[in-house]
């Protein structure tokens, strides 16, 4: 798969540092300016018909129909042109190739995703090239309790996996339920525990029981602290013995943060029942899911998740792959919207994560979502979910300069991403793409 | 019920071909009035009509009257297409691939199995073709095999199907259409649906000089049983051939030229390797998949190849360009090489225009996308007389839309097949009517 020796998107890297990611310190005062643009705000804003964005050390400063370009800006002219918020992908598996499961146990709250990122995964370029520029990267769903997450920002060729993580995004973890975890459709091999939906809850329901017991010993052992800080002792008596520390436990500490409501619990899940299953262990522990993730049955049980107070990240139309999709259907996002619940599409697939636009289209057929509604599933309601809104999501004053430019409204048939910034920087510009694959095809001696 | 004229394929030395348009000597004439007409083989009508009678398109344009008694579609607003015509899926072969072996059809055991024919195992009920059908596609080529893997060297023969039809005769329109074939790559063939296999570790030096072997053994191999299957045919049409062999019989439709071959291949040197295998055995060859297609136009066209193809893909290798997929079908059509945009798929087939808009908004032009997934494969699967187009003469199978079917917003409003206005019902619509309001 990967071409470990110098290869032409080697090149095509080198010509994009050069353009303007990393390489280039970028003086703080200088000043992008995007003008005439149709800007779809996402915002209070709505969309402005013609108008201009001013970006100034990776925010936007300015957005109006009226905004005077300052002398000296760099000026990127979107005549005919489409702006509006980087897309956002809640569910990706992008730039851990090879690592996105770590499947041996029933639960691996402990183990990382923010380990192992890759910010050379040319898929990461391929996304920002469909106007992608942020990405919930998700452990897989091989066990009730899965891995913790990195919420990330498409800065491809970043010079190292921590430079893709989104600042101030707070924590997240997998769960699983239904097939996967129980490893129903997965012929040939040692079958382990969970084998049933029913061992799926047991194992959830046990993990917070053993979770709850820990932030106890936790509580416990920091409130006698507390005390004994808090009382002095008698002039000439010792100080007060501390008793001695709970051992740490990586898997039960992600746990316990999940109880605290510090960590987002992403659920996957297919079927109705397990939605409901989930709820009801959540309730009964006293923890919050902040997403269902794929949730197919999610329309059956809307009501149900909208109380909890759950979003819904879903597939646009994909169904019947596997039995537990056998009742998906592409109403499912309008169904779930129109009961209140915070819906947001995403991909699972670094392919389907280059076209979330059109996947955001697909609800105005399926359900007759607004325009409006239906692109925000792709932009604000997934930085909703993920906690990130404050900074992206919509084009606002203050937010993060991330931004995708298409060539025509983000849902017209003919439509393509031309330019895509993350923090005010060309990370994609499609003429400069094209126009380097001549020069690639000279040095290599021929090709395309 | 249908009146189908489809006859199976009986008697063992004919070959039956049959482009079945079911008489409806039952229902009256059809009238739609004032749409916009994209007649795919003859521009686009602005506020025509299409008169149908007794199945078929019997006349298309403005200033035309109306048969006595005719029922008339108001087509105000809307667009008509030819219905969209999903050249390579397993629609009806089908139900759950992953995790439902009991509902999967459409991979034989063994690894030479011409005789495998998609047409006698179609299911009728099943949920996909409904839900395929309301969203515009009409017409499927329905064959054995799957790019998933654990399809056999030689998977079977394939049917183009109408997606509507209570038995597999009635949704039959043409059988046999191709013979389906993996082109050896001489890489191992892993089967997911059985797991993920312990890949030995090996260098890549070694599986270089492995699969080289394996694959110069696998098409000799190919290349013997299509010499067999040629002498299998020329005895039978001699009448020395007395004694009767399933595989050989349905593989000399395929050696002597009489059906194509339809290859799933992908990378470059394949390609060219499958062309030149083909021209060398004098077969038929379409090529399915064809990722790479691109970097083949030449042999493609010299050898008159046509290609069968995705477009919402990454790109194969890590060096090439992010588009290659999606501009892939614009490269094949300035280089003038047949193909059709075919989802390779069965419960997204619905998704076709969408992948025909990719390639369109990556240099295809907006004639020749609609073209790919209609008249395209009709041409390419020889059921263009018939289908493909709206033309007078042709079966009455169209669509009609409240927009560009090329756009994501578009809902298609009538499905018409052999002159019969079918239902939209399906199981997503009903569970929509089910829990929308609960």
């Amino acid at each position: 798969m990967k071409n470990p020796t110098f290869s032409k998107s080697a090149l095509l890297f080198a010509a994009l540092l050069a353009s303007g990611f990393g390489i280039r310190a970028e003086a703080q005062d200088a000043v992008t300016a995007i003008t005439n643009a149709k800007i779809m705000t996402v915002g209070p804003l709505g969309t402005i018909e013609k108008g201009t964005i001013l970006i100034k050390a990776g925010k936007i400063t300015a957005v109006g129909a009226d905004v005077a370009v300052p002398p000296g800006a760099t000026v990127i002219d979107a005549a005919g042109r489409v702006v509006t918020p980087g897309l956002i992908d809640a569910h990706s598996h992008t730039s851990i190739e090879d690592n996105v499961n770590e499947c041996t146990n029933i639960v691996t709250a402990e183990v990382r995703v923010a380990d192992v990122l890759d910010p050379k995964d040319i898929n990461l370029y391929r996304e920002l090239a469909g106007g992608l520029t942020a990405a919930n990267v998700l452990h897989g769903s091989c066990n009730s309790i899965g891995g913790q997450n990195a919420t990330i920002k498409l800065r491809y060729g970043a010079p190292s996996g921590d430079a893709l993580l989104f600042q101030g995004a707070p924590p997240g973890i997998k769960f699983a339920l239904g097939e996967n975890p129980k490893r129903a459709s997965f012929g040939g091999g040692a079958r382990r525990y969970p084998a049933t939906r029913m061992g799926v809850e047991v194992s959830i329901r046990n993990a917070f029981l053993e979770a709850k017991a820990y932030k106890k010993e936790w509580d416990d052992y920091e409130a006698a602290v507390k005390a004994a800080s808090a009382k002095r002792p008698a002039k000439g008596a010792p100080a007060a013995a501390l008793p001695p520390a709970p051992r740490k436990d990586l898997q039960m500490q992600a746990l316990k943060e999940v109880l605290e409501g510090k960590r987002l619990v992403h659920a996957h899940s297919y079927r109705a029942d397990e939605i409901l299953m989930l709820i009801n262990v959540a309730n009964e522990m006293g923890f919050k899911i902040a997403t269902f993730q794929h949730v197919l049955e999610g329309y059956k049980v809307a009501t149900e998740i909208a109380k909890h107070g759950a979003g819904g990240s879903t597939f646009s139309d994909w169904w019947a792959y596997k039995e537990e999709a056998y009742d998906a259907i592409p109403y499912n996002a309008a169904i779930m919207a129109s009961h209140g619940v915070l819906v947001s599409l995403n991909s699972d697939s670094d392919e389907l994560a280059r076209r979330l636009y059109w996947e955001a289209a697909k609800t105005v057929r399926y359900g007759g979502v607004s325009e409006d509604e239906a692109f925000k599933m792709v932009t604000l309601n997934p930085a909703k979910q993920l906690r990130i809104d404050k900074w992206v999501g919509s084009i606002e004053v203050g937010k993060d300069a991330d931004l995708a430019i298409f060539r025509s409204h983000p849902f017209a048939p003919d439509t393509r991403v031309e330019m895509t910034l993350v923090d005010g920087k060309v990370l994609f510009d499609r003429s400069k793409d094209v126009a380097a694959r001549k020069g690639v095809a000279a040095t290599l001696g021929g090709g395309q | 019920m249908r009146n189908n004229r489809y006859s199976a394929l009986t008697a063992a030395a004919a070959l039956a071909f049959a482009i079945a348009t079911p008489a409806l000597a039952a229902d009256g004439p059809l009238v739609i009035a004032g749409a916009r007409v994209v007649t795919v083989s003859g521009g686009v009508l602005e506020n025509a009509s299409i008169i149908i009678q007794n199945g078929r398109i019997s006349s298309v344009g403005s200033g035309l009257t109306a048969p006595a008694g005719a029922r008339i579609i108001d087509g105000k607003g809307k667009t008509v297409y030819p219905g969209l015509f999903d050249g390579l899926t397993y629609l009806g072969l089908a139900e759950v691939t992953q995790g439902a072996p009991g509902t999967v059809d459409m991979n034989e055991t063994g690894d030479i199995n011409p005789h495998a024919k998609a047409w006698v195992a179609l299911h009728p009920d099943s949920e996909l073709l409904p839900v395929a059908r309301a969203f515009g596609i009409t017409t499927a080529l329905s064959a054995p095999g799957s790019a998933q893997g654990g399809q056999s060297l030689i998977a079977g023969q394939s049917a183009v199907i109408r997606t509507v039809g209570d038995t597999p005769m009635a949704l039959t329109v043409k059988a046999p259409v191709a013979m389906h074939m993996r082109f050896p790559t001489g890489a191992p063939v892993i089967d997911f649906s059985q797991g993920f296999p312990n890949i030995e570790p090996k260098t890549f030096e070694q599986r270089v000089s492995e699969r080289k072997k394996n694959q110069e053994k696998e098409l000799l191999r190919l290349k013997g049983l299509l010499e067999e299957a040629r002498a299998y045919g020329e005895g039978q049409a001699a009448g020395t051939q007395l004694k009767v062999d399933l595989p050989m019989e349905a593989l000399a439709l395929a050696a002597m030229g009489k059906i194509p071959v339809v290859m799933r291949v992908n990378a470059e040197a394949d390609i060219k390797s499958a062309i030149k295998f083909a021209a060398e055995n004098k077969i038929k060859l379409i090529v399915a998949g064809g990722a790479e297609a691109w970097r083949c136009t030449e042999e493609l066209k010299k050898n008159d190849v046509a290609v069968l193809m995705g477009v919402d893909q990454l790109p194969t290798r890590e060096g090439d360009p992010y588009d290659a997929a999606y501009a892939n079908a614009a490269t094949l059509h300035k280089a003038g090489v047949r193909f059709a945009i075919v989802t390779d798929d069965a419960s997204n087939s619905r998704n076709l225009p969408f992948e025909a808009a990719m390639a369109h908004a990556f240099g295809l032009p907006r004639d020749a996308a609609i073209r790919a997934i209609t008249l395209s494969p009709a041409e390419i699967f020889g059921v263009a007389p018939a289908l493909g187009s709206i033309e007078p003469g042709k079966a009455a199978t169209l669509i009609m839309a409240n927009g560009d079917i090329l756009d994501h917003r578009t809902s298609v409003t009538s499905v018409i097949i052999d002159g019969q206005e079918t239902s939209l019902d399906n199981k997503h619509q009903r569970l929509y009517d089910k829990y929308k309001a609960r």
